[in-house]
């Protein structure tokens, strides 16, 4: 993609996919190395089990503490309000003339003489509940006009309407206890209990209709409470956490073995069959690790063994090559004799003769392909590399590729670059590889044209041949390159291929470092392509042609988006291995 | 290999047995111990000591304002306003408006003031019918003060007949449609909603603290030390106005707090440097009463310690050390003896002072001493035409500073003046200041004073107040008044009577207590209690005193019996007790004896 049109203005909505593109990527990722890591895994389940079980806790425990601090305040403040509730029953029921003689309960001398009783009740009660707030009274009596008091700063507003409701339902005595925010006049609001009642004044003169409010101020309690949760919070973070390092170390410990075991796994899958691990202890991944050991000593014997025998075999398979080749020229020089004197033969043995001797041709060009295969497999085979212009090499292919062209009435169709296409390589192989492929597609192209296309870029040349047979079933593309495969085992061998030709082809590519691969569909015909590096001993990163041909992708692809239903060819093939 | 593995195996079961065993062991003595709360050991933790109590005010009962209720008889509509009035929360009195008819709420004026009644009962006129329209409650009592707009509580006698007329609104309610201006409180409704509060500031000087004794009503939406200041900050009542200074010019307060066994003011502004001093003594001694001496104090601005770099700490008696007549403790007082003055020493025993006086006196007159380190002592001459000072020093002979033509015991200020009061007939009196060297005198202005019979004049101790004894139709009487300006600019004002004259009642002497309390002897050998802002209180009697002296809490009197013998008690506050022992150890009247204790000023 050209850097020019990079700068263009992107839409919301756009943006927005980019954003979800992006989060789908990191999610992945994340997710991708959560299932990757057993450590990982282990550290947040153990997390995830211990928050809910320190929530759990927590809330239990703080539940309980809450129910019993309120509880024991609630207690005292109720039995003060009883204490309090009988003074005042013992003010308001005295006669009016000795209520100023009435001695408050600290000793001191009352304050306001003359006072009502309720007054001097409430004064009383504010003595009683002390400088330190411990709690506010409030007494009234609705139906008798001035009897409403209250001590020091306590606003009548924190007694919720409600609780006058049921007190007045109630019987006088009975309490009636409500948790509730209490209000002190220009100050702040605290949370509070406040205990009501009717004063029970059976058995006196008065009504019934005074009621005694205890406000008990929650505030020390709410501070105790909150510390309690925080230092709760803080200690279930601390555990949680201090359990998952615990849950770390310990897969940490079983983890570290197994990774390294994989490792060693991995490198001995890479061939490196002395790869050993270290045996410490004998815990159950020590154990492992011994049977890792053993496994990969008797895998290096069992290569080993397969390694000597393949050894055996390609040996023989050269020593019989070259055992079969003094025999042969005997037999050869005995055949061309006869094969020249054949004119002389009646005419059953001069047919014989010509047989043997197309036969003796196939036999040592057989012979040849399998010295020089055993060469490949024995590593002796060497490259003479040379900076040459690829067309030249093609060109001199498809010269030698002529006369069988000409009698499969097969015409080439040439596609080279008009500049020259210089790459370092050894053109006596690649010549070969070129001849190999030509024919292959002279012998596989029905007498239609066969394309052989060059195109060259920065690093690599490639040269592709094409026919237009029968073309490849789907998995032949490999298959093509196995020694002695044919594609129709009843299909008549017409210009006698050895079968080694493209096996042969492919070890020349590789010694290389290039490619030779195959495409091919079934009424489309094949193609082969051989793509080289430049530069001898370069690694080849792409190829200059495609694989496909570029007619068939394209009908492809257009078929595939018209009528995927009529494409049952799309299916198979096309891989391109880029 | 089995016998290797034997004792191997062995061995690693206990490896794993131990540590769990001892898992256990704690778990089991984590959940079974016998005590979560420890035992055995000792505790740091101090709390604040609760018997020092809270200097931010004590706790206290108030009334709560409620509206009328429905079907109210007009008696009930009549209480219920009376309440609505004592109460506290309700600035604006928006709910005692309620028990007023629509028009007359309008116009209902609570702050001019408060009239305080004793024994409040209602006389009906007539039971009210079902058609009447209008009623009457008649409050019936006796009024025994008034709270003016800026605080002061002056007793007034006098009986309360509160007419309260009512009409019957058109929802059938009675509502109050003529009522008195100001507030109509009880007894107990101002003992519990206006308690009495002792500001302090400053003399002309700056050197004095000055006592205002004003009611301040509580707000309990702040404490009450926060409700003092703001009131201290307000400025002095109009009867020290012109006589007093105040440190605090242009502060305002935050908010009184208490921090570290500290009682901290913050207030909004500094003053000037020279003030800080004066400033804390104000602070100190206008928050005393509350803190009951035992809190220090901290003065913040703004919430930051009061100096950048240290804060302002304010000892808990800095009153005591900045003025140091302000509660002097143990001085010795003078008295006569034989033929000199003598100043009583340890074991109660007199020694005669130094200098001429000590030897030889004017006449059986009360002496009056001053109150500089160099003492000197005063004293009118039997013929009551000269004042002649001695100071109290070696070689200190008697000069005459004074002349008239009959004249009143003098009296010293703090500042060292000689006050003298001639009278030259029945009903002239003639104020003169002598400064200290006696060689400057002064005519003090005083209007209310210049034409009646002062019988006697008593400087206080804060060099402000002034209380005479004023002879009139009726008997004699006691004012006080204060001292504003100084030199020829000298005048007393706001005289103000404490003991009333009654039926030919004569006062013997009077004497300052301290700041705001005096103490006054009559003819009929009572002794009273007097204060601006209370009834004078009987404190008992004693017969055949004729003098008294106080300072500070001791009272002495000066007594003698049939005989002429001499001597001098103070008081036990229960009963009198002889004060000066004689050189065989005895403390009887004798002939010639202890007469006319005195102590310095006052």
């Amino acid at each position: 993609m050209p850097s020019a049109p990079k700068r263009r203005r992107r839409t919301p909505r756009q943006l927005l996919r980019g954003v979800r593109r992006r989060t789908r990527r990191a999610a992945g990722r994340v997710r991708r190395i959560f299932w990757r890591s057993l450590q990982l895994r282990v550290v947040t389940s153990t997390m995830v089990i211990s928050i809910v079980v320190v929530a759990v806790l927590g809330v239990f425990l703080m539940q309980q503490i809450v129910s019993a601090t309120l509880e024991n305040r609630e207690r005292a403040a109720k039995s003060e309000a009883q204490a309090d509730r009988n003074a005042v029953l013992g003010y308001l029921s005295q006669p009016a003339a000795e209520a100023a003689k009435q001695p408050a309960d600290a000793g001191q001398v009352l304050p306001g003489a003359g006072d009502t009783p309720l007054g001097q009740a409430t004064a009383a009660l504010a003595r009683r509940a002390g400088s330190a707030s411990r709690y506010s009274v409030i007494i009234r009596n609705e139906t008798r006009p001035g009897e409403f008091y209250g001590t020091t700063d306590i606003d009548p507003r924190s007694i919720p309407a409600r609780q006058r409701e049921e007190l007045f339902k109630k019987e006088p005595g009975e309490e009636s206890t409500w948790y509730t925010p209490l209000h002190y006049v220009g100050q702040k609001t605290v949370p509070g209990i406040v205990i009501g009642t009717r004063l029970d004044t059976s058995g006196t003169a008065l009504d019934s209709s005074y009621e005694i409010y205890h406000l008990v101020p929650l505030e020390r309690e709410e501070l105790i409470l909150a510390s309690v949760q925080r230092m709760l919070v803080l200690v279930g973070a601390g555990l949680v956490l201090l359990l998952a390092a615990i849950a770390s170390l310990v897969t940490r410990q079983v983890v570290t073995p197994v990774r390294l075991a994989r490792q060693a796994a991995e490198r001995l899958a890479a061939g490196r069959l002395d790869e050993r691990l270290k045996v410490r202890g004998e815990d159950d991944l020590a154990r492992l690790a011994a049977s890792f050991n053993e496994m990969a000593a008797n895998l290096a014997l069992k290569i080993h063994q397969l390694e000597e025998l393949s050894q055996v075999q390609r040996q023989f398979v050269s020593d019989v090559s070259h055992e079969l080749r003094t025999p042969l020229t005997t037999v050869r020089m005995a055949a061309d004799l006869l094969f020249d004197a054949r004119e002389d033969f009646d005419p059953m043995a001069a047919r014989s003769a010509e047989l043997m001797q197309n036969q003796l041709n196939r036999f040592e060009e057989m012979l040849a392909d399998l010295l020089e295969i055993s060469r490949y497999d024995a590593g002796a085979a060497d490259l003479d590399v040379d900076s040459v212009d690829v067309r030249d090499v093609v060109l001199r292919a498809v010269a030698d590729s002529e006369a069988l062209a000409e009698r499969h009435s097969t015409r080439f169709d040439l596609r080279l670059p008009g500049e020259p296409c210089m790459a370092e390589m050894d053109s006596r192989r690649v010549e070969r590889i070129l001849r190999n492929l030509l024919f292959n597609a002279i012998e596989h192209g029905e007498g239609r044209d066969v394309v052989v296309s060059v195109a060259a870029d920065r690093d690599a040349v490639a040269v592709a041949v094409r026919d237009h047979g029968v073309g490849l079933k789907a998995g032949e593309e490999n298959m093509v390159f196995d020694r002695f495969w044919r594609a129709d085992p009843s299909r008549a061998r017409t210009i006698g291929g050895t079968g080694l030709g493209l096996a042969i082809s492919r070890e020349d590519a590789i010694l290389h470092g290039g490619w030779l691969q195959a495409w091919g569909a079934h009424g489309e015909g094949s193609q082969f392509r051989l793509s080289l590096p430049r530069v001898a001993g370069a690694v080849l990163r792409g190829s200059p042609l495609p694989l496909v041909p570029p007619e068939v992708e394209m009908r492809r692809t257009w078929r595939g988006q018209m009528t995927p239903v009529l494409s049952p060819a799309a299916a198979d093939g096309g891989r391109d291995a880029d | 290999m089995p016998t290797r593995g034997g004792p191997r195996r062995h061995a690693r079961r206990a490896g794993e047995v131990l540590p769990a065993l001892a898992l256990s062991l704690a778990l089991l003595a984590g959940t079974t111990s016998c005590s979560v709360i420890p035992t055995g050991g000792r505790s740091v933790m101090s709390v604040d000591d609760e018997s020092k109590g809270s200097p931010l005010g004590d706790p206290y009962a108030r009334v709560v304002a409620m509206p009328p209720k429905a079907g109210w008889s007009p008696e009930e509509v009549v209480t219920g306003f009376r309440a609505a009035m004592a109460s506290l929360d309700d600035s604006d009195f928006r709910i005692a408006r309620q028990y007023l008819a629509a028009d007359f709420a309008a116009k209902w004026n609570p702050r001019s003031g408060v009239t305080v009644y004793r024994q409040g009962a209602y006389d009906k006129f007539a039971p009210i019918g079902a058609e009447d329209r209008q009623a009457q409650v008649t409050l019936k009592g006796t009024k025994i003060a008034v709270i003016d707009p800026d605080g002061r509580y002056r007793p007034s006698g006098g009986p309360l007949n509160q007419p309260f007329t009512l009409a019957r609104q058109a929802d059938g309610e009675w509502r109050i449609s003529t009522a008195p201006d100001g507030l109509l409180l009880s007894e107990a409704d101002v003992a519990r909603g206006y308690p009495p509060v002792d500001l302090y500031f400053l003399d002309a000087r700056r050197e004095a603290l000055v006592v205002d004794q004003v009611r301040v009503p509580i707000d309990p939406g702040a404490n009450f030390a926060k409700t003092t200041v703001e009131r201290l900050l307000r400025g002095p009542s109009s009867s020290l106005a012109d006589a007093v200074r105040t440190a605090f010019t242009g502060i305002g307060l935050i908010d009184v707090t208490t921090e570290n066994n500290r009682v901290v003011v913050d207030l909004d502004g500094r003053v000037a440097a020279d003030l800080v001093d004066p400033m804390s003594a104000q602070l100190a001694a206008t928050l005393s009463a509350l803190t009951k001496g035992g809190w220090g104090f901290e003065v913040k601005v703004n919430g930051e310690s009061y100096h950048p770099d240290a804060p302002l700490r304010v000892d808990a008696q800095k009153q005591s050390s900045f003025d140091p007549w302000l509660a002097p403790g143990a001085v010795d007082p003078y008295y006569l003896a034989g033929d000199g003055l003598r100043l009583l020493g340890k074991e109660n025993t007199g020694q005669p002072v130094p200098g001429r006086a000590g030897q030889k006196r004017l006449g059986l007159d009360p002496p009056a001493i001053s109150g500089q380190s160099a003492r000197q002592v005063a004293q009118r001459s039997a013929d009551r035409r000269s004042l002649s000072v001695a100071p109290l020093a070696a070689g200190g002979e008697w000069r005459v500073w004074a002349t008239g033509e009959s004249l009143a015991p003098p009296s010293w200020d703090r500042y060292g003046t000689l006050w003298a009061v001639d009278r030259p007939n029945d009903h002239t009196s003639v104020l003169t200041r002598y400064d200290g060297d006696g060689k400057r005198h002064y005519r003090v202005t005083a209007p209310d004073l210049e034409t009646a019979y002062v019988k006697s004049l008593k400087v206080a101790r804060d060099g402000v107040h002034v209380a005479v004894i004023v002879r009139d139709g009726l008997g004699e009487q006691v004012r006080v008044g204060t001292v504003v300006g100084e030199r020829e600019r000298t005048r007393i004002t706001n005289l103000q009577t404490v003991v009333d004259s009654e039926n030919g009642r004569k006062i013997k002497d009077i004497t300052w207590n301290d700041g705001k309390t005096l103490y006054a002897l009559t003819d009929r050998s009572e002794l009273l209690e007097a204060s601006v802002a209370a009834e004078p209180a009987s404190l008992g009697t004693g017969s055949r005193i004729e003098s008294i002296a106080a300072l500070d809490g001791r009272l002495l009197a000066g007594s003698s019996d049939e005989q002429g013998g001499r001597q001098i008690f103070y008081w036990t506050s229960s009963k009198w007790e002889a004060l000066v022992k004689h050189e065989n150890g005895t403390a009887d009247f004798v002939e010639n004896g202890p007469s006319f204790p005195a102590f310095p000023l006052g």
